[in-house]
């Protein structure tokens, strides 16, 4: 059973005070048409946000996790598209495939550097963000704006569709969120992915095998992203690789940190993930029906992370106590 | 005589834990006044009021003869009370004779003229360091002379020391004692926080001891003997002294099994240098060395922490087979295992409970990254190794980090010993550990070696090396420089043979 703790509660409390705000005082928000691009924005944010938590669980951090969305789906959609020259096309699938190859090694590639070169996430992951999508438009992606095939119609139900009347992302959301919950706290992996971010000293001199964890880590946290990505696409039909510049990397961080996952590592979990999202997403969505230009958004978004990063210090604090080697 | 400065019914809490309660406490000019206790007992957090660390919760501080409230340590500098820390607070990056003048110097400011200053000031002192070194090329007992000489530099009118002797050699503390009488006669107050009962009683003038967080007695040090402070820090008499040091306390040793770890040549960086043993099965095999003789590196190389020079990094071998370990994992799968002396960095996991840090071992044992956690098995675990090695806790999920330094160290043993290990290296492994629980942890040592474990234990606290080994090895600069069977140790002869 989760237990929630008071920080966790607090947010539960804004979430529901906002959106009850919000749906009061602007006419356009609590209606169905909103929620619903509320719930399928959010649920993109919400998966990114996995993938961003199940890193800064082990005390990363994964800057390149958009760049990996964008042109690995991309990637995917080129290669499966007749008009795009050069011309593979291929069956959707396939390229999904592919896609996700191509994901994965790169990942790895970031994984590994971070793991066995001992450099830090924030570099290489934000030299690798660069890299991700440099290789890809320059060798494959020609073009900023992706169209999907025709092929690509169970994408487009994912990315659209609905189950008994839940938005398909919705459900992809939370079961990927419930199937993490099971990895991160019912294997030993994810003991191993908490005991990293708790120590990574402790964890290395008690025997886990540090970095071939670091690098799955990396892996997953990309093909999580990756995911995220074609619902994107399944959700418009169309995929711009220029989300890249965007600042939704941002978001996915105001995500995970409001919602609770200390950013001193090994704490938290998938319901950090999904109260983060709530709250994030209604925010979000509230300002672009207030019509709150674009460079308020920011700033407000960023004074709100700058809060919650303070807060995170004062919840999670380097204590003088236990770093001490005495006695108190 | 008359007081520097008082606290009068001090109560310090943290998040609703009290750390000392209602202490009455007063340091007179020109005395040594030691504080002893075990750990947890508020000795740190007594003084560090004094040193403008923390603040009372409620009581008063008196300092001089005026209450005031010290708000952060530097506005206790500027009234002349310095603390000298366990850990130190030097700059890593500067010279000696910068950080000793560190926030003193001159607008336009001459290094040259700094280190001859430096220089006349450490002999003054009789300190052998070099004030051009970097600080981050000392040795722990240097860096502890540069702290001093700040402190004595700062013109302090009250110096807390903090476990001062603890990373000194026998001749360093020679000298330290004598420093402290020099500066006593020069009028500075003098509090000093040790472990060592015979230095309090031989050096200071008076002692208080303090236990949970209260204060028990205060009284002169010639009214004290050491059965008395034992009895006023743990409240009972031990029956059972924790270091039985008499060869006649002590069963006959435990004959050599088969001759399981070997090492040959051994070298690593400039820590372990040519280092040649050997360990046995079903015997304890200590290791007693000073700070900086490359002990605790030479059992890292081993258990593969640390890995050994590429090119003549010479050789491991375990039950006759050539190792060589570049992770600790694999060593683990080897039956290798090593309990840190750094627990708080290394050892366990703060966020973790008793129980899932008990598990976490078992897990790196059986290697499968894919493993369901069990929670019953977590349960049994804890339910077990809490028994065993008797671990204080109402529950077996609480952090690790809210148990006393014994307890934390017993979940360490057992988040190691549940991978069945067939050599067991044990750093300091008492170390932080209240002196209730120090016999616990040598009676489980014991107990492994008598499973036909191979035991090897490192510490710098003789009496703890010949009261609990059948076999000790002395490291001196990287190497293993002599090797006494139990009937043949002698303090002395360690020593001895540990500095020179």
């Amino acid at each position: 059973m989760i237990k929630l703790r008071n920080q966790e509660l607090i947010i539960l409390i804004v979430t529901v005070v906002i959106f009850a705000g919000f749906s009061i005082f602007l006419d356009k928000f609590f209606s169905t048409g909103n929620l619903l691009t509320l719930m399928r924005s959010v649920s993109i944010l919400g998966i990114l946000s996995i993938a961003m938590a199940v890193v800064v669980i082990s005390k990363g951090i994964d800057l390149s996790l958009i760049a990996t969305l964008a042109v690995g789906t991309a990637l995917a959609s080129v290669m499966s598209s007749p008009d795009v020259l050069p011309s593979f096309d291929l069956p959707f699938v396939y390229a999904v495939l592919l896609g996700f190859l191509f994901t994965a090694i790169l990942c790895a590639i970031t994984g590994i550097l971070v793991a066995y070169w001992d450099m830090a996430s924030v570099f290489v992951t934000l030299a690798m963000a660069g890299v991700i999508y440099g290789l890809g438009r320059t060798l494959f992606i020609g073009d900023e704006l992706n169209y999907l095939p025709e092929d690509a119609i169970w994408l487009e139900y994912l990315g659209r569709g609905q189950l008994l009347g839940v938005p398909m992302p919705i459900i992809c959301f939370l079961s990927l969120a419930f199937i993490m919950h099971l990895v991160l706290k019912k294997t030993t992996f994810g003991k191993f992915v908490y005991s990293i971010g708790d120590s990574g000293l402790a964890a290395r001199t008690a025997g886990v095998p540090v970095r071939p964890i670091l690098v799955i880590i990396f892996v997953i946290a990309g093909l999580v992203a990756y995911f995220a990505g074609l619902l994107t696409a399944g959700a418009i039909s169309s995929i711009n690789t220029r989300m890249v510049s965007g600042s939704m990397i941002y978001d996915v961080l105001l995500v995970v940190v409001v919602g609770g996952i200390g950013l001193s590592g090994g704490k938290g979990g998938m319901h950090n993930v999904i109260l983060g999202t709530l709250l994030i997403g209604t925010l979000l969505n509230g300002m672009v029906i207030m019509d709150i230009s674009f460079i308020v958004q920011n700033l407000i978004k960023g004074i709100i992370l700058l809060i919650a990063i303070m807060t995170d210090t004062i919840l999670n604090p380097r204590d003088e106590q236990t770093t001490q080697q005495g006695d108190i | 005589m008359t007081e520097v400065f008082q606290i009068i019914d001090g109560t310090k809490e943290f998040h609703g834990v009290k750390a000392i309660t209602n202490v009455n406490f007063s340091l007179l000019r020109g005395e040594i006044h030691s504080l002893l206790g075990e750990n947890g007992a508020g000795k740190s957090t007594m003084t560090k009021v004094a040193a403008g660390v923390y603040q009372l919760t409620s009581g008063s501080f008196i300092f001089e003869g005026k209450e005031t409230t010290f708000l952060n340590p530097s506005e206790a500098l500027n009234n002349g009370v310095v603390m000298v820390f366990q850990e130190n607070s030097l700059v890593p990056n500067m010279t000696v004779s910068q950080n000793i003048y560190l926030g003193a110097e001159n607008f336009f400011n001459s290094l040259a003229k700094l280190n001859i200053k430096a220089s006349r000031f450490l002999q003054s002192l009789n300190f052998n360091v070099d004030p051009n070194l970097l600080v981050s090329q000392l040795g722990a007992a240097q860096k502890q002379m540069v702290e001093i000489a700040r402190a004595v530099h700062h013109n302090a009118k009250v110096i807390i020391f903090d476990e001062p002797t603890a990373t000194l050699t026998p001749e360093e503390k020679h000298h330290f004692f004598g420093l402290m009488q020099r500066l006593k006669k020069e009028g500075v107050s003098i509090v000093f926080i040790s472990h060592a009962l015979e230095e309090a009683l031989e050096h200071s003038d008076r002692i208080t001891v303090l236990r949970d967080g209260e204060l028990i007695e205060t009284d002169k040090a010639k009214n004290f003997n050491r059965e008395r402070i034992v009895k006023a820090m743990i409240g009972r008499d031990l029956t059972d002294s924790a270091y039985a040091t008499k060869k006649t306390a002590r069963k006959k040793p435990r004959k050599r099994g088969r001759k399981t770890l070997e090492v040959e040549n051994l070298s690593m960086g400039s820590m372990v240098k040519n280092s040649t043993f050997s360990a046995y099965s079903g015997q304890i095999t200590g290791v007693f060395g000073l700070v900086g003789s490359g002990r605790t590196e030479m059992m890292k190389v081993v258990s593969g922490v640390y890995k050994r020079n590429i090119f003549h990094g010479g050789n491991i071998l375990l039950n006759g087979k050539y190792v060589r370990y570049l992770v600790p994992r694999t060593a683990v799968n080897d039956g290798i295992i090593y309990v840190t002396e750094d627990r708080k960095s290394e050892g366990f996991f703060e966020n973790f409970g008793i129980s899932q840090n008990i598990q976490l071992g078992k897990m790196v044992a059986e290697d499968k990254l894919w493993n369901t956690v069990s929670l019953s098995e977590a349960k049994t675990l804890a339910d077990h190794w809490i028994e065993r090695l008797n671990i204080k806790t109402k529950d077996i999920n609480s952090p690790v980090v809210e148990l006393s330094g014994g307890n934390q160290q017993k979940v360490v043993i057992a988040k190691g010993l549940v991978q069945k290990p067939k050599v067991v290296i044990f750093d300091e492994p008492t170390r932080g550990v209240d002196v209730g629980a120090i016999k616990e942890i040598h009676d489980f040592i014991k107990s492994l070696a008598d499973e036909g474990i191979t035991v090897i234990v490192v510490s710098s606290y003789l009496p703890e090396v010949m009261s609990i080994s059948d076999r000790i090895l002395v490291a001196r600069l990287g190497q293993i420089v002599e090797e006494f069977e139990i009937e043949d140790a002698s303090e002395e002869k360690i020593i001895y043979a540990a500095v020179h």
